[in-house]
C-alpha cells in the first residue's frame, strides 16, 4: 500500500503561508469580492435554453403520447379533452425538469421557459391541467436587475446589470431525433390501413388496385411520432433513425 | 451594627473621577436617597465591575461581537452574512432576534439526562467565567481601576480559568448523549493541551513584572513598554492558548459542527442553548481582558479630554475589542486542527515557546537586577 | 445525419431495405360480392351458409378486433368498423372449403401415458406442450381451462409449474376461443407458441401460417385433438341439467363407445351420444376431419388402452418432442391400433354430404 505523506514545509514557508492567509483575510474584509445574488431583488441571468417551467401549445399537439412515454419520472399523464383528443397534464411534484418531453415532441408543442420559481400552496396544486399549461403562471417580479458571473482565468466576479431579464424567450423548437416509420415484415401486412388512418401528417398512404393494396410511407412527410407503430395490428412497423 | 457613615465615607473616598459629568453629579450627591445611589455607582470597584469593563460592557459586547464575527467572516468567504432582519442597518439587530427566538423555544430535557446537573451546570458555569472580572485592572500606571486589589490576583484568575472545563465536563456528562460525550472528552484533551503553556506564560509574566497584583502588572507597563514588547513570544503563546481555551477555530475541536454537532451542548435548546452560546463569548471576553491587562498595557493611551478615569476604561475596552475581533476572525482563515495535532501543538510547540518565554523573562529580570 | 433532401434519399432507401421498407404490396383475395365489405363476404359465404366451424381464426387476425364469438361468429357494427382488409377471408379455412379426412400421414402411431400430468386419458396433449417448453422449442402454450360452470377459459402457460394450480387437463365438450388469444401470444413470444386445438382450429392455424409469415415463424407446435363434434356451452349445460347432471359435483365428461358419460362425485349420468344430435352445431355437421390431419401431432383416446392417449406423430418437431419425452422418461408408451379409428373416421367422412355446394 502506497502511503502518501503529508507535505513538509520548513519554518520559513510556514510563516509565509500564515502571513499570506491572514493578509488575504484582512484584504477581503476591507475590499470584499461578493458573489451572493440578492434574490429576489436580483435574479441570476439564465441561458436561453434553461430548463424551467414548461408551456404547452395545443395547436401543435398530435396526441402521439410520446411525451408521456419518454418522461422518466412518470410526471406526464394524458387526459382526454372534449374533442376526443388526448393532451398532456404535468405533475410538477414529479417533474425533474429534464425536458425530455420538450425534446421528443414531434410537433414542438411543448416549450421551455426560464421560470424556475413557481410556488404552490399544497401538493394537489402541483398537478397542472392542460388548460393551466397554455399560459405562463402569474409572475410577480420583484427584481430590478440581473447578475451574471464572469469567470476570468482563476477569478470569479459578479457583474450587476440593471434591467429586467425576459423570462419567456422564443427558442427554436428542438428537432428531436429524426425518426421515420418502416415496415419490417411486409409479407405479414394485412393491408388493413389502420396505420394510414392514424397518420397525422399524411405520410402513410394506401392504394387499392385490382387484387392488391399498395402501401407507402413517405419519409419526407413522416414526423416519427410513432402512432402507426403503436396501432399496427400485426406490430410490423418500427421507428428508425432517419 | 453597620456603620453607614463609614461605608459612605469609604465610597466617597474612592470615586471615579469624570470631569465632564462632575457638574451633573454634584447636585445629585446632595439629594438624600439618590445621592447614596450615585455614590454607589461611582464607587470605583462597583463602577469597574458593573459598568466598564464589567458586566454592562460585556453585555453590549455580547450583542455586537457575534454580529461583527458573522459579517466579517462572511466577507472573507465572499458572502454577505445576516441582513434580512434589518436590511437598512445591515442586520445589526440579528442578535436580538436570535435572543428572542431562544427565549421562545422550549427547553427540552430528554428523559435519559441527569435533570439536576443538566440545568444547573450551565448556570454554575457562570462562576468561573465571571469571577475573574473581579481582578481586571482597567487603569493605567499610577491610576488603578480595579474592583479588588490583592497580591494573589493572577493566581486566582488562573485557577478560575482552570476550573472552567470541569463544568463543561459536567454538562457533557449530564446530557447522556454520545455526541456530547465525544465533545466533552475532546474538551478534556484540549484542556490538557493548553493548560500547561497557559500557566507557564502567566508565570513568565509574573516573573517579568515582579508582581502578581494586577495593579503592579499595569504599573510595570508604563509608557511604551507594553508586555507585548517586553516579551513578544509570551504574547503569541498566550494568544494561541486563548484560542484553544475558548474553542475557536482552528481549535474548534470540542464543538466541531461537522463532526460532533456542537459537542457538549448538543442537547440544549431554547434559553439553555442561548446560555451555552453566550458563555463562549463571555469566556472570550474575560480572557481577552486578561490579555489586554497583561500584554497591552491595560487602559493606557492618550487621554480623552474631559473623561478623566473613564478614558482608561474606554481604551481598555477598545483594546479588548481589537483582540476579540482578531480572535473571532480566525474562523474564516484557518481550517480545523485534528485532535492529535492540537495536542501535539499544545505539548510541543507551545510548551517550548512558553518555556523559552519564561527563560527570556528570567534573563531580562536578571539583567535588570 | 441525413437531412430530408432528395439527393440523400437513395442512401436512406438503401439503409431502409436493410431494416425495413417504405413501400410494399399486399395481395388481397377476390371478393365474391364485389360491392360489399370483406366481412360481409365472409358472413355471406361462410357464416350464413352454416359452414362456420367457430374456429375463430378470423377473430385472431382481425386488425380492429371486431369479430367476436357469441352464439355464432359475428362482427357488431361492421359497417363502420370493418377496414375491408380481407384478412378474415384469407385465413378462413371454410371460405374456399377443401375438406380433409382420413387418418393422415404419420411418422409414429403410439399410445402414451404421462407420468406427471392427469388429463382425460393419458394427458399426452399437455405432456407434449410442456415438454416442448422444457426443450426450449416454445416459451408459451395456450391451454384451455374451465371454471366452476364448466365454461371454457384460455390460459397462457409459460412455466410448467402453472399447471399445478390451474384446472387445465381434461376434455371440455364446449367451444373454446383459443385462436383470438394466439395473436397476443404470438406478438410477445420470443421462442415460439404451442397450441392444442380441434381439427377446425388446426386448419385455421395452417391457413394463418400460409398467408402470414408472422404466424409461420412464431407458431412452433400445433397439437390436434381427435374430434367428432363440439357444442355450444349454454346449449350443452341446459341439456345436461335436464338429464340430471349437477355441475357443482361434476368431475369428468367422456364420450366413449357411443355413450356420453358424465362422472360426478356421487354418481354418473350416461346416455347415448346420438341423443345430442339435436344440439349439434351446424359447423360441425359439415366437418369431415376426425384426426386433425394437418397438425404436427394428433392426440385422442380412441385406439389405445384405458388410461392411455393415442398419439399420431406427424411432423419432425413432434417426433423430437416424443424422443425427448422418451429420453426423460416423462411418459409410458405402449401400442396403439389405427384400425380402431376407422369407424369414427368413416362416420365423419359421411358428413361431406352435408356440404351444400353452390
Amino acid at each position: 500500500m502506497k502511503k502518501v505523506a503529508t507535505p513538509e514545509y520548513d519554518i520559513k514557508d510556514k510563516l509565509k503561508y500564515h502571513v499570506s492567509a491572514l493578509s488575504t483575510a484582512a484584504k477581503e474584509v476591507v475590499l470584499p469580492l461578493n458573489i451572493t445574488t440578492h434574490y429576489p431583488r436580483e435574479r441570476k441571468k439564465m441561458p436561453d435554453c434553461f430548463r424551467g417551467y414548461i408551456l404547452f401549445d395545443p395547436e401543435r399537439c398530435i396526441s402521439c403520447f410520446e411525451c408521456s412515454f419518454v418522461c422518466p419520472a412518470n410526471a406526464i399523464w394524458m387526459k382526454e379533452a372534449p374533442s376526443g383528443r388526448y393532451y398532456p397534464t404535468l405533475d410538477y411534484g414529479k417533474c425533474i425538469f429534464c425536458h425530455f418531453c420538450v425534446d421528443t415532441c414531434p410537433g414542438g408543442a411543448l416549450k421551455q421557459t426560464k421560470i424556475h420559481d413557481v410556488a404552490y400552496k399544497d401538493m394537489d396544486e402541483m398537478f397542472t391541467l392542460t388548460e393551466e399549461m397554455i399560459e405562463p403562471p402569474e409572475i410577480i417580479r420583484e427584481d430590478e436587475g440581473y447578475v451574471e458571473y464572469e469567470i476570468d482565468k482563476e477569478d470569479l466576479s459578479l457583474k450587476r446589470t440593471k434591467g429586467i431579464d425576459k423570462l419567456i424567450v422564443d427558442v427554436a423548437p428542438s428537432q428531436g431525433v429524426p425518426m421515420v416509420s418502416l415496415c419490417v415484415e411486409p409479407e405479414s401486412c394485412l393491408g388493413c390501413g389502420i396505420c394510414e388512418g392514424m397518420c397525422e401528417s399524411g405520410a402513410v398512404s394506401s392504394l387499392k388496385e385490382d387484387g392488391m393494396v399498395r402501401m407507402k410511407i413517405d419519409m419526407d412527410k413522416c414526423t416519427g411520432c410513432g402512432l402507426c407503430v403503436k396501432e399496427c395490428s400485426m406490430q410490423i412497423l418500427r421507428l428508425v433513425r432517419k | 451594627m453597620i456603620d453607614i457613615n463609614a461605608i459612605i465615607s469609604t465610597m466617597m473616598n474612592n470615586q471615579v473621577n469624570i470631569p465632564l459629568l462632575q457638574p451633573l453629579i454634584e447636585p445629585l450627591l446632595g439629594m438624600p436617597v439618590i445621592g447614596y445611589l450615585i455614590a454607589l455607582i461611582l464607587w470605583k470597584p462597583f463602577f469597574v465591575l458593573i459598568l466598564i469593563p464589567g458586566f454592562a460592557t460585556m453585555g453590549i459586547m455580547l450583542l455586537i461581537l457575534p454580529w461583527i464575527e458573522r459579517k466579517m467572516v462572511a466577507r472573507m468567504q465572499w458572502r454577505v452574512g445576516p441582513r434580512e432582519i434589518s436590511p437598512r442597518t445591515r442586520g445589526i439587530v440579528q442578535l436580538l432576534a436570535d435572543t428572542l427566538r431562544f427565549l421562545f423555544q422550549e427547553v427540552i430535557i430528554h428523559k435519559d439526562a441527569h435533570k439536576l446537573y443538566f440545568l444547573q451546570f450551565p448556570f454554575l458555569y457562570f462562576i468561573p467565567v465571571l469571577l475573574p472580572l473581579l481582578f481586571i485592572n482597567a487603569g493605567t500606571a499610577g491610576n488603578p481601576l480595579v474592583p479588588i486589589q490583592t497580591d494573589y490576583a493572577l493566581q486566582i484568575m488562573v485557577a478560575l480559568i482552570s476550573l472552567m472545563p470541569v463544568f463543561i465536563l459536567g454538562v457533557g456528562w449530564a446530557s447522556n448523549n454520545r455526541f456530547a460525550f465525544i465533545g466533552t472528552v475532546r474538551e478534556a484533551f484540549l484542556y490538557f493541551a493548553y493548560e500547561i503553556p497557559f500557566i507557564v506564560i502567566v508565570l513568565a509574566m509574573i516573573v517579568l513584572y515582579g508582581t502578581s497584583n494586577t495593579v503592579g502588572v499595569v504599573n510595570a507597563q508604563s509608557g511604551v513598554w507594553w508586555g507585548i514588547i517586553q516579551n513578544p513570544l509570551a504574547a503569541l503563546t498566550f494568544f494561541i492558548a486563548m484560542v484553544m481555551a475558548t474553542a475557536r477555530l482552528p481549535f474548534d475541536i470540542p464543538e466541531a459542527d461537522q463532526e460532533v454537532s456542537f459537542g457538549p451542548f448538543v442537547e440544549y435548546s431554547g434559553i439553555a442553548f442561548g446560555l451555552a452560546y453566550v458563555m463562549g463569548y463571555e469566556k472570550m471576553y474575560v480572557l481577552s481582558a486578561m490579555m489586554t491587562m497583561l500584554f497591552l498595557g491595560g487602559g493606557s493611551g492618550p487621554e480623552i479630554l474631559g473623561l478623566g478615569d473613564l478614558s482608561c476604561g474606554i481604551w481598555f475596552v477598545l483594546k479588548t475589542l481589537i483582540v476579540l475581533v482578531i480572535m473571532v476572525n480566525l474562523r474564516g482563515v484557518y481550517p480545523r486542527y485534528r485532535l492529535d495535532q492540537g495536542l501535539r501543538i499544545g505539548w510541543g510547540a507551545m510548551l517550548i515557546l512558553a518555556l523559552v518565554a519564561l527563560g527570556w523573562s528570567i534573563v531580562v529580570m536578571g539583567v535588570r537586577l | 445525419m441525413f437531412d430530408a433532401n432528395t439527393e440523400t434519399c437513395e442512401e436512406v432507401k438503401k439503409m431502409a431495405t436493410a431494416i425495413g421498407v417504405s413501400e410494399w404490396e399486399v395481395k388481397i383475395p377476390e371478393k365474391p360480392l364485389k360491392d360489399k365489405l370483406y366481412f360481409e363476404n365472409l358472413k355471406a359465404k361462410v357464416i350464413d351458409t352454416n359452414l362456420c366451424s367457430r374456429c375463430l381464426t378470423c377473430a385472431c387476425v382481425c386488425p380492429v378486433d371486431g369479430i367476436i364469438a357469441t352464439d355464432g361468429v359475428e362482427f357488431p357494427n361492421y359497417e363502420e368498423e370493418c377496414t375491408d382488409c380481407g384478412a378474415c377471408v384469407r385465413v378462413c379455412p371454410r371460405f374456399v372449403y377443401e375438406p380433409k379426412s382420413g387418418l393422415g400421414s404419420y411418422i409414429e402411431f403410439i399410445a402414451g401415458q404421462s407420468k406427471r400430468f392427469k388429463g382425460q386419458d393419458g394427458a399426452m396433449a399437455t405432456e407434449l406442450i410442456v415438454s416442448a417448453m422444457e426443450m426450449g422449442m416454445i416459451d408459451r402454450g395456450l391451454f384451455v381451462g374451465r371454471d366452476e360452470q364448466w365454461a371454457t377459459e384460455i390460459f397462457h402457460v409459460r412455466d410448467p409449474e402453472q399447471l399445478e394450480v390451474l384446472p387445465l387437463g381434461g376434455t371440455k365438450y364446449t367451444f373454446a376461443s383459443v385462436l383470438p388469444e394466439l395473436k397476443k401470444a404470438a406478438r410477445f413470444t420470443k421462442k415460439g407458441v404451442g397450441i392444442v386445438g380441434t381439427p377446425c382450429m388446426v386448419s385455421g392455424v395452417r391457413k394463418l401460417q400460409q398467408e402470414f409469415p408472422f404466424f409461420r415463424e412464431r407458431i412452433k407446435l400445433v397439437v390436434g385433438l381427435f374430434c367428432t363434434e363440439n357444442f355450444h356451452h349454454d346449449e350443452l349445460t341446459k341439456y345436461l341439467k335436464e338429464k340430471g347432471v349437477d355441475f357443482s359435483k361434476l368431475i369428468k365428461t367422456d364420450i366413449t363407445m357411443g355413450k356420453f358419460i358424465a362422472t360426478m362425485t356421487d354418481g354418473e349420468v350416461k346416455f347415448k351420444v346420438k341423443a345430442l344430435e339435436e344440439i349439434l352445431p351446424s359447423g360441425c355437421n359439415v366437418c369431415t376431419d376426425f384426426t386433425a390431419v394437418e397438425s404436427d401431432a394428433s392426440v385422442g383416446s380412441v385406439g389405445s388402452a384405458a388410461g392411455f392417449s393415442t398419439v399420431a406423430v406427424r411432423e419432425e418437431n413432434a417426433k423430437k418432442i416424443i424422443d425427448f419425452i422418451k429420453k426423460k422418461g416423462y411418459a409410458d408408451f405402449g401400442e396403439a391400433d389405427p384400425a380402431q379409428l376407422d369407424f369414427l373416421i368413416g362416420h365423419k367422412k359421411k358428413r361431406e354430404e352435408n356440404i351444400k355446394r353452390d
